[in-house]
């Protein structure tokens, strides 16, 4: 046995020197980090783009997108710049598959589980440092194939990013060729990634903690990461079963999920949403953790029941395996099954009601402290309930028949993984981009980029739900050719236009982000007055994270007003008077 | 958990008895006709992945962490299977 | 660097080995993998129109064969453990050689089953018992073959000197993987071809 926790500890003897092995073919956890987050933010750009190109279409169906216009007459894909009914179905579909597992899945469990685990557990790097550089490599060759998949002919996947079949099963019914299979090959390669990357967030936490650094004086965010890659490792292997049979499908002619053949598409659509509604939790769970970190940060006090958290998010871990199917209401679903997962749909939101209120004590009579990543916190937080608040409507199947596939559910889960990904992303990066790269982010246009971001997300969402409400159906490139829409037509021009504002705001972040590489102000080892161990090592950390010999821990995280300690906060690893 | 593992039966006693239970299970598949003999053969395929499990697996051995990621992904497949079941060619009847 | 981290760190807290604990987070996907397959074979089996005629073309005795290849063979690298235990050179290798050539016996059987079914022109989109036939014995096969790669290699490092004490406990780590490989074999058996 000890011979295996020698080997383990072989990987990181000491820096490297070359380029390659420092920038490229690292194994330092820190740079591997940051690899995620440049991988995460150039897929957010491209999502974010083809967003402007869709709703482009969406307000102004059949006109050339504004900076498309140079596409030439004769050209395949978008001739002068107009997107038809098959390039608006390919850009949703690879707009809904880049957003969530190409952006929020590397950005908030890759990237921040990477570099925090080890910080803040008290390691000098990951368990397995190689088989972490392995798994941003295949997260790399996944997103060329992807990337390379709008290229090919019959262009990218155009099945809508849950892939259903038949639609999704024979080439003649989308008219996309290699774009699936690529689509599948790029998703089997991303989950192989984060399975392999999961196997270092378990074992990390579990394995190589400091001295004294009990598994419930873990800072939540560590609890939040590993029950999401254990999450994400119990759901995936079922898509995985389905992506084969779907790629046999297409490609052998088989009929797994073709009724002609004896076939079942339910099947794919109970495989998908058995790994998709856990998934749901994979992409939220880091961002509550992060928003957990910063609200206790930036209200100087305690977190508000740091057990009771951990049961209820473990709660609602288990709980997530039996909602499945309330993505499936009007499907054909057994009306048999509609009740019970009505009520575990339900039920799940009273665990993450818990850990509201239980933020909200936290507030309760603190003294907050309203930096940006503070805003972006409770922003964050507040849209959150807002999308836990419609997913009721949704979640009960009775209302679910009248709204589903209307953009009313559309605004219900952009409420949620927007306030998760961007809202709870952003947040992670303005708290930690100081310990990253050892400057802070400027404080005047972090407040900018929030607001921007804030009253944009709201002034395309919210117009959003009384349109889907009204009726407005989604996956439809031309609401105008329908009578009973053309009265909502108006507000689809709002959105577009507000999404366009949206859209622009983030180029503040954009070059907030690089001014403060170079000339930001000089973070120090601790800018905000953090309790945790990263806050103990010089920003950024050099290899092997601590200077010195691991500091020893003798306090939960989240001290804050101590009696008989001096200062208004207490260090992990500082010792008791 | 080394001292533990030589406790139990010797290894080729657990290989004698998976090559009897498989060659009964092929047995009891041509003796007994279709569908009848399926109780049978799974129950003996079950019978053969546990002694895999048990004792080449150290699976009896091991600490909770080991039991909670084999115990619980076979959990969940049981709950997926039966969640699918009433969906699967419902439309045939 | 390395001096004071397993001095500092209580590393062993789990209980388990990091190598052992990342090897059976492995099999617990694959656990979701293959469940999520048989499950879906099972239920399109018991409501399908029946598939009694088309498992009558497979060849119980061949299958049989390879049960009986893929139990022996996890017998062997069990065998393999116990060499590492006692610091047995020889027996590793002997029992290790004996392991990846049933692994490779196992796939040459698969094979000629695989030409037999093609020359009868029972291909995957024949039926869907076909599809599943081979979608299920190739996702099988593939993951033989990766145990095969994953012994020989250990073979090799082990065979260097000095390599039995450095890397002989990997034994257990693809040992636990081709106990999982044969686990399912136990179930796929009587689905494709007794069932």
């Amino acid at each position: 046995m000890s011979g295996t926790a020698a080997s383990m500890h072989d990987a990181h003897h000491e820096a490297p020197t070359s380029f390659v092995r420092k920038y490229v073919f690292s194994t330092d956890h820190k740079m591997i980090a940051k690899q995620y987050i440049f991988i995460a933010l150039f897929w957010a750009f491209v999502g974010g783009l083809l967003a402007y190109m869709f709703r482009w279409q969406l307000a102004w169906p059949e006109t050339p997108v504004w900076g498309f216009g140079w596409i030439s007459e004769d050209a395949d894909f978008m001739p002068t710049g107009r997107i038809g009914p098959e390039v608006y179905n390919a850009l949703i579909t690879m707009h809904g598959t880049i957003m969530v597992f190409f952006v929020a899945m590397p950005l908030l469990l890759a990237s921040m589980g990477n570099f925090l685990i080890p910080l803040m557990v008290g390691a000098r790097d990951m368990a397995f440092p190689r088989l972490n550089m392995l798994s941003v490599w295949v997260l790399a060759t996944a997103s060329l194939i992807l990337l390379a998949s709008f290229f090919v002919e019959g262009g990218a996947a155009a099945a809508g990013w849950t892939g259903y079949p038949p639609l999704s099963a024979k080439v003649d019914y989308t008219g996309v060729i290699w774009g699936i299979d690529l689509w599948l090959l790029a998703l089997a390669l991303e989950f192989a990634s984060f399975l392999m990357g999961g196997i270092n967030f378990l074992v990390t936490p579990f394995n190589m903690r400091t001295r004294g650094m009990s598994l419930f004086r873990m800072p939540l965010m560590i609890w939040m990461i590993v029950i999401a890659s254990v999450l994400f490792l119990l759901s995936v292997g079922p898509l995985i079963a389905g992506a084969v049979f779907l790629l046999l499908d297409r490609n052998l002619g088989t009929s797994f999920f073709l009724p002609e053949g004896g076939g079942d598409p339910l099947l794919w659509q109970h495989l998908f949403w058995f790994f998709g509604h856990p998934e749901v939790y994979v992409i939220f769970l880091p961002a509550l953790g992060v928003m957990l970190e910063v609200i206790s940060t930036f209200s100087r006090k305690t977190i508000y029941g740091y057990r009771p958290i951990i049961y209820a998010v473990l709660t609602a871990g288990v709980l997530s395996f039996v909602v499945w199917a309330h993505h499936q209401f009007i499907s054909g679903l057994d009306p048999r099954l509609a009740t019970p997962f009505s009520i575990t749909t339900i039920l799940i939101s009273v665990p993450f009601a818990f850990v509201v209120f239980s933020l909200l004590a936290t507030l309760w009579k603190s003294s907050i402290r309203l930096d940006t990543p503070m805003w972006f916190a409770i922003g964050g937080l507040s849209i959150f309930v807002f999308g836990g608040v419609t997913g009721i409507f949704n979640g009960s199947a009775t209302v679910d028949i009248f709204i589903h596939d209307t953009l009313f559910v559309v605004a219900h889960f952009h409420s949620t993984l927007f306030s998760a990904v961007f809202l709870g992303g952003f947040c992670a990066i303005y708290y930690w981009y100081p310990k990253m790269f050892g400057r802070v982010m400027d404080e005047f246009w972090g407040k900018v980029h929030f607001a921007g971001t804030y009253l944009g997300f709201l002034a395309v969402f919210v117009p959003m739900h009384l349109v889907g409400v009204g009726g407005m159906v989604r996956r439809v490139a031309d609401h105008t050719k329908y009578d009973l829409f053309i009265p909502l037509q108006p507000w689809n021009e709002w959105m577009t236009v507000a999404a366009i504002v949206l859209f622009l705001f983030q180029f503040v972040f954009a070059v907030n982000f690089i001014r403060s590489l170079y000339w930001g102000r000089e973070a120090g080892e601790n800018p905000w007055g953090g309790t945790t161990l990263e806050w103990t090592t010089p920003s950024p950390p050099p290899h092997g994270n601590w200077p010195g010999a691991i500091p020893e821990v003798h306090n939960a995280p989240y001290e804050y007003g101590v009696p008989g300690i001096d200062g208004e906060w207490v260090s992990q690893d500082q010792p008791a008077p | 958990m080394a001292a533990a593992e030589n406790h139990g039966p010797k290894n080729i006693v657990i290989w004698a008895y998976l090559v009897i239970l498989a060659l009964v299970s092929v047995f009891v598949s041509l003796i007994i006709p279709s569908p009848a003999d399926t109780v049978v053969i799974f129950a003996l395929a079950i019978a053969k992945a546990a002694l895999v499990l048990m004792y080449f697996m150290h699976l009896r051995v091991e600490n909770i962490f080991i039991h909670s990621l084999f115990f619980v992904p076979l959990a969940l497949v049981v709950v997926m299977f039966f969640g699918f079941m009433p969906d699967i060619n419902h439309w045939l009847y | 660097m390395s001096v004071e981290s397993t001095a500092s760190t209580d590393t062993m807290e789990a209980g388990v080995p990091a190598a052992k604990l990342g090897v059976w987070w492995f099999i617990a996907s694959e656990i979701m993998v293959f469940g999520g397959v048989l499950a879906s074979f099972i239920l399109l089996r018991l409501t399908g129109p029946g598939w009694a005629g088309d498992i009558e073309h497979n060849s119980v005795l061949l299958g049989s064969i390879n049960t009986l290849v893929l139990l022996t063979s996890s017998f062997s690298i069990v065998e393999v453990l116990a060499a590492n235990k006692a610091g047995d050179l020889e027996k590793f290798k002997k029992y290790m050689g004996i392991t990846i050539a049933l692994g490779l016996l196992f796939m040459v059987i698969k094979g000629v089953e695989y030409s037999i079914h093609i020359h009868e022109g029972l291909l995957p989109d024949k039926s869907l018992f076909w599809a599943f036939y081979f979608g299920m014995t190739g996702l099988h096969g593939l993951h033989v073959l990766a145990g095969i790669v994953a012994n020989i290699s250990l073979l090799v490092v082990v065979s260097k000197p000095g390599g039995l004490a450095r890397y002989g406990h990997r034994s257990e780590m693809c040992g636990l993987y081709w106990h999982f490989v044969d686990v399912v074999w136990i179930f796929l058996f009587p689905l494709l071809y007794l069932g």
